[in-house]
């Protein structure tokens, strides 16, 4: 008697999920290799004429940590703005998130017209961050309304060169941030929140917890998960912050490179010169930094 | 049935993304001309390219030399159409933009290559001195009689080969307010102003004259950061090295003091908006720097109707001789329209009667001597926003004394660098000019490569 065939529709599967990695192939990870193998070359432009690639091994990595002329280290300081500029708009963008959050899923307060919020907090996400640099960069230049404004009511005797002080433009990037961003993080959180079961929160109140206790005994514990991934695509944002200060402050960083973000300084050595042996070593080196930081992160948050 | 539904799924997913793909990277580059016969017609290409920064020439071109503007971007002559890509001249973009396409250019269609291109005396050496550009002797330029010498070899490469022309010379001078001068000299008349500021100490008095009176003598510390530049004696880059030179630092030095004493308005950027409002009539700063092109191109503000006082300015040399930019057409290796790239070069320096309208109707300091000439010397010609002044007859003098020196062709993003890094210090963002100086070093480390850094 033959044996019966059984009817695999595994197959199946992997035809339904090819095409995302043939993508994922193409355009992410063939190009994540080149990068590596890019950084180990000289390779770059000089006029018209391309020099390189020369292999030569791990001198591109040794460049990145020379010491400038000042006696530091340029991409450390890069690393630490990028950081520090992400950190000033991430502290607000995760309080005002996660209260609204709260409001919003709260079935006490029970806010009318929620959609309406929801949608207008959404909204600076929709704007391209570029054009959103650009309008403040007009908004605050020394002739623009800002000043006109601050001189006109007498608020300040002569116009302020918001965007050539180191205060005022680090303010500024993470203001923009912050208002790009909180609508998505509260969206999150929201969805979150909204997937943990009514009938807890209902228990807790019942046995009289406050709102303090339900906060940070059944809400938070059980939003974890998302919490974390909210938080590490928001960090690894962050790491790779480019638009906003690039546009703000014209490609240089002003002032004294304090709003020079790591991505930047990739974007300097793409410039004239099409450095891809640098600005590979500086992607690796980016890499690196992420998966370290994301997985210090997802440790620290998610120990029991 | 299920199956075949499944397979027809999947089918229609990556056809749907082969799809995608597809349309992608051919709606990438320009269309080409849909009325493009299907036999060549004629040997040459139907499409010229044209890539500019800006629409100064952009615009001369399509009153002086095309039969039809069709658009913004398009212009007819005969039956070709003539073409233009901009990309902003601001921290390189221009030339990113114009070396890939350059580079490509074997590749690319015969529609799609680049024939004409411009370039500015900051990195125009970069073009002529590779296989990019060609020997437009080759094509048909050959007269370079009423030409300013100094634009014939800023366009020469290595051995003296012409691959470019330029459609203006670029003297430069001190474009003043008379009714600010009129206030602190008590008279507007160019030649005594000349002499109130004739040299860099008279110069200076000026400053504090003007600021007694409640003026800024110059818009921004940026706007004479050009007199200094183009007056170094060494070029930026001396055997694969950076080199400051002396001129530089008198520029820092002077910058430094102004500021200090309050001789000017800003410290920001020269196209800035905070530069440019000193245009206005509302504006206080006596000196703003410049040639021909500036005050009829970048002085729009000043020739605003409403806000802007067009007759309220002058012209003299000032307190150096200086020239600045200049605008090359050079022919691109390669290109399928050479006689016309040719046409085009001959008709902006030897066709008189387009020298001539580029003299009189459009303020130009043209490249083509006897015109320019014919009116430096025309006691009827004056420049309305000049107040009358006869620009033709300061330019051609100062024109005389040009030479191409000391440039290299990193010489745009050193000058932007520079003075970007060292406004910081004057705006007090960085403690000394040393950290200023060690900024822009950074700068050019990333930026250039193949410059060595100490």
């Amino acid at each position: 008697m033959p044996k019966k065939k059984s009817i695999s529709y595994a197959k199946w599967g992997y035809i339904f999920i090819a095409p995302f990695f043939l993508v994922y192939i193409i355009f992410t990870l063939y190009p994540q290799i080149l990068t590596v193998y890019n950084s180990f070359f000289e390779y770059y432009r000089d006029g018209l004429t391309i020099v390189g690639p020369n292999f030569v091994g791990l001198k591109n990595y040794q460049t990145l940590f020379q010491a400038n002329n000042a006696g530091y280290v340029p991409i450390i300081k890069f690393l630490g703005n990028t950081l520090w500029l992400w950190i000033i708009g991430a502290v607000p963008q995760f309080t005002v998130a996660m209260l609204l959050a709260l409001f919003f899923t709260s079935t006490r307060l029970n806010i009318k017209g929620q959609q309406f919020f929801k949608t207008v907090i959404y909204m600076p996400n929709l704007i391209m961050a570029s054009a959103f640099s650009m309008l403040f960069f007009a908004l605050f230049s020394q002739v623009g309304p800002i000043n006109q404004l601050l001189v006109a009511n007498g608020w300040a005797s002569q116009p302020i060169n918001f965007l050539g002080m180191r205060v005022t433009v680090q303010t500024l990037i993470g203001i923009m941030n912050f208002l790009m961003w909180f609508g998505n993080t509260t969206i999150l959180l929201m969805a979150g929140i909204q997937s943990i079961d009514e009938a807890l929160f209902e228990s807790a109140r019942l046995d009289g917890s406050t709102s303090t206790q339900v906060f940070f005994h059944i809400t938070m514990p059980l939003l974890m998960p998302i919490f974390i991934y909210v938080f590490i695509t928001s960090m690894i944002g962050g790491i790779q912050m480019f638009d906003v200060p690039q546009v703000l402050t014209n490609g240089y960083g002003i002032p004294d490179n304090t709003s020079t973000t790591l991505i930047m300084y990739l974007n300097n050595f793409l410039g004239i010169s099409k450095n891809y042996g640098m600005a590979g070593a500086v992607s690796v080196l980016l890499f690196v930094i992420t998966a370290v930081l994301s997985s210090i992160v997802f440790k620290t948050i998610n120990k029991k | 049935m299920k199956k075949l539904l499944s397979v027809l799924l999947a089918v229609l997913m990556v056809l749907g993304m082969a799809a995608c793909s597809g349309s992608g990277s051919s709606a990438a580059p320009a269309p080409a001309s849909s009325d493009t016969p299907a036999e060549p017609t004629a040997a040459e290409g139907k499409v010229l390219n044209v890539w500019t920064w800006n629409t100064e020439f952009w615009d001369f071109l399509g009153k002086y030399y095309a039969d039809e503007v069709v658009d913004e971007y398009t212009l007819k002559k005969g039956d070709v159409t003539i073409k233009r890509t901009t990309y902003p001249s601001d921290g390189g973009a221009y030339q990113d933009a114009l070396d890939a396409a350059l580079l490509n250019q074997a590749n690319a269609k015969d529609d799609e290559k680049v024939d004409l291109f411009l370039a500015e005396a900051d990195y125009i050496l970069k073009y002529t001195n590779s296989d990019a550009t060609m020997d437009v002797k080759s094509i048909g330029v050959t007269d370079f009689s009423n030409t300013y010498a100094y634009t014939v070899s800023a366009a020469s490469d290595a051995n003296g080969v012409v691959k470019g022309v330029s459609f203006q010379c670029c003297p430069a001078a001190v474009i003043y307010r008379r009714s600010i001068a009129k206030d602190i000299l008590g008279t507007d008349d160019p030649a005594a102003v000349q002499e109130a500021m004739k040299d860099w100490d008279a110069f200076d008095k000026l400053a504090a004259d003007a600021k007694a009176k409640g003026y800024y003598m110059i818009p921004t510390t940026n706007a004479t950061y050009r007199v200094y530049s183009n007056n170094a004696t060494s070029p930026w880059v001396v055997d694969g090295k950076l080199n400051i030179d002396a001129n530089i630092e008198r520029w820092m030095d002077q910058s430094e003091e102004y500021v200090k004493n309050g001789y000017t308005a800003y410290t920001s950027n020269i196209w800035g908006d905070e530069a440019t409002s000193e245009m206005f009539a509302s504006g206080k700063s006596l000196c703003f720097f410049g040639p021909a092109w500036y005050f009829n191109f970048s002085m729009t503000n000043a020739q605003d109707p409403e806000k802007g006082c067009p007759g309220d300015w002058a012209i003299c040399q000032g307190p150096q001789a200086w020239f600045w930019g200049g605008t090359w057409m050079l022919a691109a290796t390669g290109t399928d329209n050479p006689t016309m790239v040719a046409d085009i070069m001959n008709t902006f320096i030897n066709n008189e009667e387009v020298c001539d309208a580029l003299v009189a109707k459009e303020a130009q300091f043209s490249n083509n001597q006897k015109v320019n000439n014919k009116y430096a010397t025309d006691p009827n010609f004056g420049s309305e926003f000049l107040g009358g002044q006869n620009p033709n007859e300061v330019f051609a003098e100062l024109a005389k004394n040009i030479k191409f020196e000391n440039v290299t062709q990193y010489d745009q993003l050193c000058n932007e660098g520079l003075q970007t890094y060292f406004t910081e210090f004057l705006d007090g963002q960085v403690a000394t000019r040393d950290d200023a100086i060690n900024n822009f070093k950074d700068y050019i480390r990333t930026t250039y490569p193949s410059v060595t850094v100490e």
